[in-house]
């Protein structure tokens, strides 16, 4: 592992253990997360030149806590917590649900989305907010104030530090995890284009997944959505070809698929439907795996997959799954009664790239070309996606041969 | 911690809905579970945007319009100030609310007695 990647590691394992602790003892979260800041910041300067220290938690620790009791003499509005910070340093506690605040509070629905992004990625992966600007291709100015203006109504509107009480938990919980499941997407969408960061935030998504599932262990949607990345992962290879271009589901070569990782992800998700009424996780997951098991793309077992997606659609009625749902009743009924759904769809997705992609698939299995080729057209204009767009491009090339 | 839920609604939607004698019914409910908690500090419901009259000023002069401050399609049609302990208590207050043609926003309150 490189440097950098090794001083990733540190980080993201310290680093929600350290702000967590810090913000117990002080009581405030801004001023905590801003301290294990500027230490994660020290080391980025110094452990490329002096080495990872020994150990590196009670490194991050000591200097997060120096750097408080500086602030705190010359500032007059800290200086009653000072002795908190003097006292000899408490080792960082284990208890899970530390952590687990932190995570619920940086993820809070009265943050934007940015904001939520934003702050787990500090707060709670360590990342410094350089690199989450270079990762989001904002100035870091920008998300500097981005991250400001979230802690600053966490103070202000007295967003709690806490674990949603058990009435709130299933909400709450579901928007962590799929704003995990967000940047998991965004992660490994870019994989196969230019590396536009060189943080695998792919890699932090499914660290922080797996943490939850330690912290959650009950939780059947954390297992779900860890065996749903985890299938993702083990197809990793086959999405993209060596010149990094996508490579459709239908025409991938299956034997650089990780069976045993498959069957692994298949037990987590097992071991989840044991747990507990299905999710929209767990049914995604289960979609994933009935492709990753069929042994070809045309022993994929689609009433299946239509079966899952119809309950998804009943669990999380969006447009985007209904969109879904009618690429698998294709195979089921036929691309007519794909493409009438599809149709319906039009008004509420018009702004989405791959309703029109679909679309574009559907028209040209009727023959329907000159369609096909504007509807991919308007596909193109909708992504940024660089690897899309090269797969689009070549489509559009093709029609018109 | 002072929280205001002011009620948004739009007046002719509000107005026009057949239901209204039952919304009433549970809103009443609703300030009396709350009163009963002891987290209602006060409220009122408001009359249509349509009475309302706005002053502004004009370097120092006082100018009176009619109607509202915003030209918007959603007005505010009553507030009520709830004493919470953080937002995800003024949260589960405000999700309790029934008209669910409504929409709330949730405003800390400041406290100058703190400063």
């Amino acid at each position: 592992m490189s440097t950098e990647g090794a001083i990733a590691a540190v980080f993201r394992e310290e680093a929600s253990r350290i702000c967590s602790s810090l913000v117990r003892q002080l009581g405030d979260f801004d001023l905590a997360e801003d301290l294990v800041q500027d230490a994660l910041v020290t080391a980025l300067e110094r452990w490329p030149r002096d080495g990872i220290p020994a150990k590196p938690g009670a490194w991050l620790l000591q200097t997060a806590r120096n750097r408080g009791i500086d602030m705190m003499r010359r500032d007059a509005r800290y200086r009653e917590k000072l002795h908190i910070l003097a006292r000899e340093p408490e080792p960082a506690r284990r208890e899970p649900d530390e952590r687990l605040r932190l995570i619920f509070t940086c993820c809070h629905p009265a943050l934007g989305r940015e904001a939520q992004v934003a702050l787990t990625l500090r707060a709670v992966l360590g990342m410094t907010t350089a690199e989450i600007a270079h990762a989001f291709l904002v100035p870091e100015a920008t998300m500097a104030q981005r991250i400001v203006r979230a802690k600053r109504k966490i103070v202000e509107a007295k967003i709690p530090y806490r674990v949603p009480d058990a009435q709130a938990l299933s909400a709450r919980l579901h928007q962590v995890l799929t704003l995990l499941y967000l940047l998991y997407n965004e992660a490994y969408l870019s994989s196969g284009a230019t590396h536009v960061t060189d943080r695998d935030l792919a890699a932090d998504a499914l660290w922080l997944c797996k943490l939850l599932t330690r912290l959650m262990p009950a939780q059947p949607e954390v297992l779900s959505l860890l065996a749903l990345m985890r299938l993702h992962e083990a197809r990793r290879e086959g999405r993209f070809d060596g010149s990094g271009r996508i490579v459709l589901l239908r025409d991938q070569d299956r034997a650089l698929w990780n069976r045993p990782r498959i069957r692994d992800a298949a037990a987590l998700i097992e071991r989840a439907r044991r747990m507990g009424r299905p999710g929209p996780f767990w049914l995604q997951a289960s979609i994933a795996a009935c492709h990753a098991e069929a042994a070809t793309f045309d022993d994929t077992d689609w009433p299946q997959v239509l079966a899952l997606y119809g309950a998804l659609a009943q669990l999380v009625p969006t447009p985007v799954v209904r969109l879904n749902r009618a690429i698998a009743l294709k195979h089921v009924a036929g691309p007519a009664a794909a493409l009438e759904e599809v149709e319906q769809l039009s008004e509420s997705l018009h702004r989405y790239h791959l309703f029109h992609a679909t679309r574009a698939e559907l028209l040209r299995e009727f023959g329907r070309l000159d369609e096909a080729a504007a509807a991919d057209a308007r596909a193109l204009e909708l992504t940024d996606n660089q690897a899309e767009r090269e797969l689009l491009r070549q489509r559009l090339a093709e029609d018109s041969r | 911690m002072k929280y205001m839920l002011m009620f948004m609604r739009s007046d002719e939607s509000f107005l026009g809905d057949p239901q209204l004698e039952a919304q009433y019914a549970a809103i009443g409910r609703w300030f009396g579970e709350l009163g009963q908690a002891g987290k209602y500090l006060q409220g009122d419901e408001l009359q249509p945007a349509h009475n309302a009259t706005t002053v502004r000023w004009d370097s120092d002069s006082a100018v009176v319009t009619d109607g509202p401050f915003m030209e918007a399609k959603e007005h505010i049609a009553g507030y009520a100030v709830v004493d919470a302990a953080d937002l995800d208590e003024a949260i589960a207050i405000a999700s309790r609310w029934p008209a669910h043609g409504h929409a709330v926003e949730i405003r800390p309150v400041i406290d100058h007695d703190q400063h």
